[in-house]
């Protein structure tokens, strides 16, 4: 579904992911895990295709097309979503409003039928029910002083709504106490399926014991440095990440 | 440059072209006001009120004053959303447009003319009384000039159930004409009201609309007063709006000005008892050859009373907006409470704006703040949108949208809410 090649990017001209590899697998979910600053989240924008991210060589490829080439509306239309790790508010934006468009703009691009008031309102409260997004957040406006567990939750609906191909969660589990991580993660567990996949960017270990991944990348000095399966995380859990760092500097 | 001789010879044409009162005392009203143009300041740069507004290219045009009330209107007048309709063409009021027949027999809403003309002691006592006709050049013609507005007046304890709706219409033609609509508002103690007023080009394109509105609200009266500004894009537009308020009155006011080549929007509120409150909120948008010009001018001489600003500007193109929001706290006003915002989105980078708050305080115990922002578009905003599926155009139309929504909200009367939401759409739609 997502093949990265020897993806190089810079960021104010400075290079942060140096020659990173990656291959998703329909249906798979795979966890990135990193120190901070490894460069986690410009992969996550570069993804998604937010400016300020200048591609100096390799190929994103998803789902038999040049993502690199996307705008990021395109990019959710074509099915990818990414979870941000500080979602955004705007005020006076309505948050029933803004979801209703979304929904709609990317039903449009895929040559669906648009839902009207009725058909959408029936669906968001069943998806927001799914997530325990109480009712009257859709009434204000979008994330504007919402908690930090309610803005991942609206998070988690707008993937639940749009039904992506690939989900990114950028370190979807930051700032969340264990009730809304652990509701946070059935919102995602729910959208499992053997048609999607998840790449969860991550720094903890927790979030994989609600999550649980295929396969677990360590990314640091922005290259996947070490890769594998669920024992990875345990391994790191007791260790840290100084023992792969080390191991990375003396090859 | 505005030289004294372009200002005095400017006003003098138009006063040669007054016509005749109604009655006597309104004769002595306009001369006395006719003959303070003379050593009015002249309203240029060096005028801090006109500092970022220049009327030079207004002063050099000659218009026509409508003396008369017109024998017709050639246009179709826009639907009403409440059964008391008053339409006035050229600044006067067109019985046979209108419809007040649903009013209550004790209220009384219709032509100012008429009314001086038929000896109301009411206009003669109020009118003038409230709006200093030397404030400055625009003030000082419009009561020379005084003919036809509206005069509303609501007796103790009536309060209105729909909204009292004006449509101020142009009628056009070869020379430009101005419209000099003068509006006296009284409500007695504990009245209750809503008026609505669109301002619309009509027929008309290249007009000057010069109105002054003095509103008397009684101990507890309340007024809501929504004020639609939609003028033709080469019009010049001004409007003072001066508030008498007496103890525990309430006031609540909205402009949202979309239109006009150059306008004006003066809100002058005075407290005269304990109690009061008052509440102005406004909408500019701004594009090319365009300036939306705000003055507030909030006085606090009594304790006890609050106040609230509240004004947002979106700007385009080559867009100009002015704001310039006072607030003087007098020294016995203790426990006043004053509250005034200025947020401006600029969207171009030839777009310009000048605001000034102002707050002058004399009284130690008293609560108030000021804020200004003047700011672009978020690029993390217009990301966010786009990253979920809204095209980047869409996406800074809604974020437009959400900035404007915040004085729009504040609009009780759901149609007029919809309808200016839909007018504010039609500007986004021309980004």
């Amino acid at each position: 579904m997502l093949t990265i090649k020897n993806l190089h990017v810079n960021v104010d001209g400075k290079e942060i992911l140096r020659g990173l590899d990656l291959e998703i697998g329909t249906g798979e979910v795979h966890a990135i895990m990193g120190p901070n600053g490894s460069g986690k989240s410009t992969l996550s924008y570069v993804l998604a295709g937010r400016d300020g991210y200048e591609v100096t060589e390799g190929e994103v490829i998803f789902a038999g097309k040049n993502l690199l080439e996307m705008e990021p509306e395109e990019r959710a239309w074509a099915g990818i979503f990414l979870a941000m790790q500080y979602p955004v508010e705007l005020p006076g934006v309505n948050n029933m409003s803004f979801l209703r468009e979304s929904v709609n703009a990317v039903r449009r691009a895929r040559g669906e039928e648009e839902l009207d008031a009725i058909a959408f309102m029936k669906l968001v409260r069943e998806r927001a029910e799914l997530v325990k997004l109480p009712e009257k957040l859709l009434k204000r406006s979008v994330n504007a002083g919402f908690s930090g567990g309610e803005k991942k939750r609206n998070e988690i609906l707008q993937m639940a709504l749009l039904e992506p191909k690939l989900t990114i969660l950028d370190e979807i589990d930051s700032g969340l106490d264990i009730d809304a991580l652990r509701t946070v993660a059935e919102g995602v567990n729910a959208l499992r399926s053997p048609e999607r996949s998840f790449l969860m960017i991550t720094h903890y270990q927790r979030l994989l014991d609600y999550i649980e991944p295929d396969h677990i990348h360590v990314l640091a000095h922005g290259r996947i440095v070490r890769s594998g399966g669920k024992e990875l995380a345990l391994e790191l859990e007791e260790k840290g990440y100084g023992w792969i760092l080390e191991e990375e500097a003396a090859a | 440059m505005i030289t004294a001789e372009l200002q005095k010879g400017w006003a003098k044409s138009l006063l040669e072209a007054a016509g005749s009162a109604p009655a006597p005392w309104l004769e002595e009203l306009r001369s006395s006001a006719g003959a303070l143009i003379d050593g009015l300041p002249l309203v240029n740069r060096k005028q801090e009120a006109w500092r970022y507004t220049n009327v030079e290219p207004l002063l050099k045009e000659s218009f026509q004053p409508v003396v008369e009330r017109p024998s017709g209107y050639p246009g179709e007048v826009p639907e009403a959303i409440t059964p008391h309709r008053l339409v006035f063409v050229d600044g006067w009021f067109m019985p046979e447009l209108s419809d007040t027949a649903l009013l209550p027999e004790e209220v009384t809403c219709g032509s100012l003319n008429d009314a001086i003309a038929a000896g109301d002691e009411r206009v003669k006592n109020r009118l003038g009384s409230v709006a200093d006709p030397g404030e400055h050049l625009f003030t000082a013609l419009n009561t020379a000039l005084v003919n036809d507005g509206l005069f509303l007046h609501l007796p103790a304890g009536v309060k209105l159930e729909s909204p009292v709706e004006l449509f101020w219409l142009n009628s056009g033609g070869e020379t430009p004409l101005l419209a000099q609509p003068r509006n006296l508002v009284i409500l007695e103690p504990g009245a209750e009201a809503v008026l609505v007023e669109h301002h619309l080009p009509g027929e008309g394109e290249r007009y000057l609309h010069n109105g002054l509105t003095e509103i008397v609200l009684d101990p507890g009266a309340k007024l809501d007063h929504y004020r639609v500004q939609d003028e033709s894009e080469q019009a010049w537009h001004f409007s003072r709006i001066v508030l008498d308020q007496g103890s525990d009155s309430r006031y609540h006011g909205i402009t949202l000005a979309f239109g006009g080549h150059l306008a004006r929007t003066e809100y002058n509120g005075l407290f005269t008892a304990e109690g009061a409150h008052c509440t102005l909120r406004g909408l500019y948008t701004v594009g090319d050859d365009q300036l939306q010009d705000f003055h507030l001018d909030v006085r606090h001489d009594v304790p006890h009373c609050s106040s609230r600003e509240q004004f947002k500007g979106l700007l385009y193109g080559k867009g100009r907006a002015v704001f310039d929001g006072r607030i003087l706290v007098a020294k016995d006003a203790q426990k006043s409470d004053a509250e005034l915002t200025n947020d401006n989105l600029l969207l171009t980078r030839n777009a310009e704006v000048d605001t000034k708050p102002q707050l002058e305080i004399y009284a130690d115990d008293v609560k108030a703040s000021h804020g200004t922002t003047v700011g672009q578009l978020e690029a993390n905003q217009v990301f966010y949108l786009r990253a979920r599926g809204i095209d980047e155009q869409k996406a800074v139309h809604m974020l437009c949208e959400g900035f404007a929504a915040e004085i729009i909200e504040h609009i009780h009367l759901e149609t007029l809410r919809e309808q200016a939401l839909a007018r504010l759409r039609q500007t986004l739609g021309n980004l």
